[in-house]
């Protein structure tokens, strides 16, 4: 039996962003005692004996339940899997729901890694975002979270606002490494279709999205945080050496991972499974006593499977090693693919490994779409 | 219909009108009144064989139909309408079709009056010696402005406002006159059954089991089924495998004889070969003397057509010679592009040709085309002496190469409200053309705060009225201009090859003809364009506009730097994943030049600017 990540998604937050386009419901926090009743009897159903070495709350906003609800979580999992001893524990907070005593509680039920959405610090930009907390909030949290106990901590930060200038996402950046956090997740403002903000910029009441801008936003970040000793090692995450998030390099490194709750996925055993997306249809199930319907169930081919392993792997700014691939001669089978994207100055290859480079980080998709497989039907 | 009608009771007419001045409108209304939809009875067998034909996809418009009329005398008479075809491009056609009649109505909107075409339509019409029927159609419209336009009848085309007839096509309202007055004043058929076989060809269709079809109108002596007969212009002989007329559907007859409208079977298998304008005759003891005027229609314009998919090549090729096997006048050489692939340059009457042409590629054949900038033929002589026809501007040579151009030229005659005389002559200007003539037609139709309504009179390149000059015309006169053109013949040009490279690499289809004074303007436009339709590369892509080696505009298009996926939640490494495939896929419908990818829709939208 494979030790398995798990992952557990709490679909609850108290208002919608303007950016948002996570599956998460906002008006819908009377159902949150029923939903973990819900998830519970999933991960009873769901439980086989597996060794678990992480686990990780992700939301919406899991900091909507109460300590005491996230402790009887905690509980059942212990019971129905075998947590190992040292597995990482990460809870997503935001900000502007956290107090000391409910930071207390999760660090001394177990839970040892913090990951605060914090996005922004300047509250002008957490306005436009439409958070419900502030710069000082952000802060506050931080400083509680020490004081509770806890020495891992993940900061969230989103750059390439309509309008942000280079300058202040540097203000923003340079705060918070202020607040000394051991891990760090950028990312780039992606403004899927027919969210809140979406529609205002194509209303033209917000500047659209400058890509180049957004690109020197993320070099300047590189180096800010390789200044402050800070490891980029994977294209959106920093930490301090030996506090990358061991859960989310699971997802890189294609090991297998459990996920539970509405629209969580699944990497099981060669397949990608993802539950159902309706809060409504995933607690009539589990209310009904039998399981939601699958909405999706992948089964993962050999070339799939190679291939998602160089996407999922060049994301880690270690690269991929030529000779890991199973049952393949990688160098040979994709000689074009790499020629190319070595000249074009994406990939760099050394040491039996080939990575991204500076460039290449940002122009990633560019590299990943040339080791897709040919769709079934064309070989 | 068996014995034979005295002559003196046949008429052979047309309409002739601008467009939507009612001309289908009128047809059907005089069908409708001799009840010539009704006689399709005694014809139920030539039915049976038209809907075997429209079960293959082909149909067949009369264009010759045989009205039976009862005169008030209680003669019976055979009205022949005969259809022309509503536009400049085929100019050629309206003058055959117009000189197998004795007679036209001219049909002028009583809202409008006279319109460019009117006055192209009637001149052809008094060159063939036709009795003209001046009438004024949609009476019954409040808007209509009947004595205005009788004035402009008057001033203009000189018959008096007593013998022009008010009618309404839509309501049939004086209709029945017009039936009389077509009796009364259009003359019988001339021509001697007695002499031998001469008989004018004015349309025709090819039809798989009959062959071409050649619509006839018979000067002197007859047709028997059977007959060997001679196309006296291209010598070539053939058999009268069917005789008769349409009455709208073909109805067989034993028997066609001089002043008669019908159609005979030749079992020819190309029109080419059996073109409009070409004179029928007996192949033993023929007439000696083929009727007066005979000359192929000349394409005047060119444009390379290509699949969207290369693997639709030879698809397209079938089709564009199904097309050509109806279409005398569509030309097509197998050329092909480096950008573009395998393709055709096809000469065209004019455009709207060429949009009919295309229309039926993509509708009846079910292609995706690119169609190439709409060029003309080009007479070039070399520094080195050579006499070069050119049609594809890749073709063109070099500026060093060139001792001398040619291009043809058009007579434009544009009938507008005064109102727009200075923003028209503008226009002109702008498209490099030259004011020969005004001429004021009357009393404004319009209201005075248009002025008076005029005809100017202009000649320009036919290579500048191509892009955009008609859609600036209506543009600039708020729709009320309208225009009529006429090919002049051949003048010395100074023109130059602009050229578009894309990446340092010409693309072919882009590439141009036009005068050195416009090189940048034109180079300006194509290279923003271009900046702006073309996805960053993952290189910088400089973009310029040159004439020979001097380049007149650049863009650099900058490398793309930022194409990164955002947040991946709870493991969602499928969604990732289908992006990606979107990417790749999207990545495949793209055009490359030389290693720059353009979506096909970018380089559609280059094509189509003026
Ligand atoms: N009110 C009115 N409309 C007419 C009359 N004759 C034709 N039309 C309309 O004018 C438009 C153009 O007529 P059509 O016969 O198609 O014109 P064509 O292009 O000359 O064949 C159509 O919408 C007809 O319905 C008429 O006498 N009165
Ligand atoms: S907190 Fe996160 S999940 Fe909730 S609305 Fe905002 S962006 Fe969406």
């Amino acid at each position: 039996m494979h030790d398995i990540a798990l992952y557990l998604h709490i679909p609850f937050c108290r208002r919608r962003c303007q950016y948002c386009s996570f599956v998460s419901f906002q008006g819908r926090e009377t159902d949150v005692p029923a939903y973990v009743a819900a998830l519970e009897e999933e991960l009873r159903r769901r439980a086989g004996g597996q060794r678990v070495s992480s686990i990780y709350f992700g939301g919406g906003t899991p900091s909507l339940l109460s300590a005491g609800q996230i402790a009887g979580i905690l509980t059942t999992v212990r019971t129905a899997f075998a947590v190992a001893g040292e597995a990482e524990i990460t809870i997503e907070a935001n900000p502007g729901t956290v107090d000391r005593a409910y930071l207390s509680a999760l660090r001394a039920m177990g839970i040892n890694r913090l990951s605060l959405g914090v996005q922004s610090l300047d509250d002008h930009e957490l306005a436009l975002l439409g958070r419900i907390h502030t710069a000082t909030g952000a802060r506050e949290a931080v400083r509680l979270a020490r004081d509770a106990g806890f020495d891992n901590i993940n900061l969230d930060l989103i750059y390439g606002l309509p309008g942000q200038t280079l300058s202040a996402w540097r203000n923003t950046l340079r705060r918070a490494i202020e607040m000394g956090p051991e891990h760090l997740s950028l990312y780039a403002l992606t403004l899927e279709e027919d969210t809140p903000m979406w529609r205002t910029v194509r209303e033209q009441q917000l500047p659209a999205v400058d890509p180049d801008r957004s690109a020197d936003q993320y070099q300047a970040a590189e180096d800010m945080l390789a200044e402050q000793g800070y490891r980029h090692y994977e294209i959106s995450n920093w930490a301090r050496p030996g506090r990358e998030c061991r859960h989310n390099l699971g997802y890189w490194l294609c090991r297998p991972y459990l996920g539970v709750g509405v629209a969580a996925h699944s990497f099981l055993d060669g397949r990608r499974l993802a539950n159902t997306g309706s809060l409504d249809a995933y607690l009539a199930a589990y209310s009904g006593g039998h399981e939601p319907a699958l909405e999706m169930d992948e089964h993962i081919g050999p070339d799939l499977e190679i291939a998602e392993r160089i996407i999922l792997g060049l994301r880690l700014c270690e690269g991929i090693s030529l000779e890991d691939m199973p049952g393949i001669d990688f160098g040979q089978r994709y000689r074009r693919q790499i020629a190319e994207m070595e000249g074009a100055g994406l990939l760099e290859y050394g040491d039996g490994r080939i990575r991204l480079t500076r460039r290449g980080r940002l122009l990633s998709n560019e590299v990943f779409w040339r080791f897709l497989p040919e769709p079934a039907g064309a070989h | 219909m068996d014995r034979p009608l005295d002559r003196k009771n046949i008429r052979n007419f047309c309409i002739i009108a601008h467009i939507d001045h009612g001309k289908s409108t009128l047809a059907d209304r005089l069908i409708e009144l001799t009840g010539a939809m009704r006689s399709g009875d005694i014809c139920n067998q030539v039915l049976d064989s038209m809907e075997l034909e429209r079960e293959r996809g082909i149909t067949i418009k009369a264009k010759a139909i045989r009205l039976d009329y009862r005169g008030a005398d209680g003669g019976a008479y055979q009205l022949n309408l005969i259809d022309t075809p509503g536009h400049v491009d085929f100019s050629y056609e309206v003058s055959r079709t117009l000189a197998a009649c004795d007679g036209a109505v001219l049909v002028i909107d009583a809202t409008q009056g006279i319109q460019a075409q009117t006055l192209a339509n009637v001149y052809f019409a008094m060159e063939h010696n036709l009795e003209i029927i001046p009438v004024i159609n949609k009476i019954d419209l409040p808007s209509s402005e009947t004595g205005q336009v009788l004035d402009e009848i008057e001033n203009v085309l000189g018959y008096d406002r007593e013998d022009v007839l008010l009618l309404s096509a839509k309501t049939g309202q004086g209709v029945p006159d017009l039936l009389k007055e077509i009796v009364r004043r259009i003359p019988p058929p001339a021509g001697d059954p007695g002499r031998p076989l001469r008989a004018l060809i004015f349309d025709s269709h090819y039809d798989s089991y009959k062959g071409v079809v050649a619509y006839l109108r018979l000067i002197d002596g007859h047709i028997v089924r059977g007959d060997r007969l001679r196309l006296m212009r291209q010598e070539i002989e053939m058999e009268a495998l069917e005789v008769g007329y349409f009455a709208p559907d073909q109805c067989p007859v034993a028997e066609l004889i001089a002043g008669d409208v019908g159609y005979i079977a030749t079992g020819l298998k190309n029109v080419r070969e059996c073109r409009v304008g070409d004179t029928v005759t007996w192949a033993h003891k023929g007439a000696g003397e083929p009727l007066a005027g005979y000359q192929p229609a000349k394409p005047m314009v060119f444009a390379g057509i290509y699949p969207t998919q290369a693997d639709d090549y030879h698809q397209l090729r079938e089709a564009i010679d199904k097309l050509s096997l109806n279409d005398a006048s569509l030309s097509s050489e197998p050329e092909s592009s480096p950008i573009l692939g395998h393709g055709f340059r096809c000469g065209f009457l004019g455009l709207l040709h060429l949009d009919i042409v295309c229309e039926r590629l993509e509708r009846e054949f079910g292609l995706s085309l690119v169609v190439t900038v709409p060029g003309v033929s080009f007479a070039i002589t070399t520094t080195g002496g050579e006499q070069k026809t050119i049609v594809n501007p890749s073709e063109f040579p070099a500026p060093g190469e060139i001792a001398s151009i040619e291009e043809p030229w058009v007579k434009i005659s544009v009938i507008t409200p005064s109102k727009f005389i200075g923003p028209l002559m503008e226009l002109v200007k702008e498209y490099e053309g030259s004011y020969r003539h005004t001429e004021y037609l009357g009393q404004s139709t319009t209201g005075g705060e248009m002025g008076q309504r005029v005809r100017l009179e202009y000649e320009m390149p036919l290579r500048s009225m191509l892009t955009t000059f008609y859609d600036q015309l209506k543009s600039r006169s708020r729709g009320y201009a309208s225009l009529d053109h006429e090919f002049t013949g051949y003048r010395e040009a100074r023109l130059v090859k602009l050229d578009v490279l894309v990446n340092d690499v010409v693309v072919d289809a882009f590439s141009r003809i036009i005068p050195p004074e416009k090189a940048h303007e034109v180079g300006r436009a194509m290279v923003d364009k271009l900046k702006e339709v073309i996805p960053r590369q993952l290189f910088k892509v400089p973009i310029q506009a040159a004439v020979g080696s001097r380049v007149v505009a650049r863009a650099d298009i900058a490398a793309k730097r930022k194409d990164v996926l955002a947040k991946c939640y709870g493991g969602d490494i499928t969604r990732k994943r289908k992006l990606l495939e979107k990417q790749k896929e999207g990545k495949k419908k793209m055009k490359s030049i030389g290693r720059v990818e353009v979506p096909k829709e970018a380089f559609m939208d280059v094509l189509k600017l003026g």
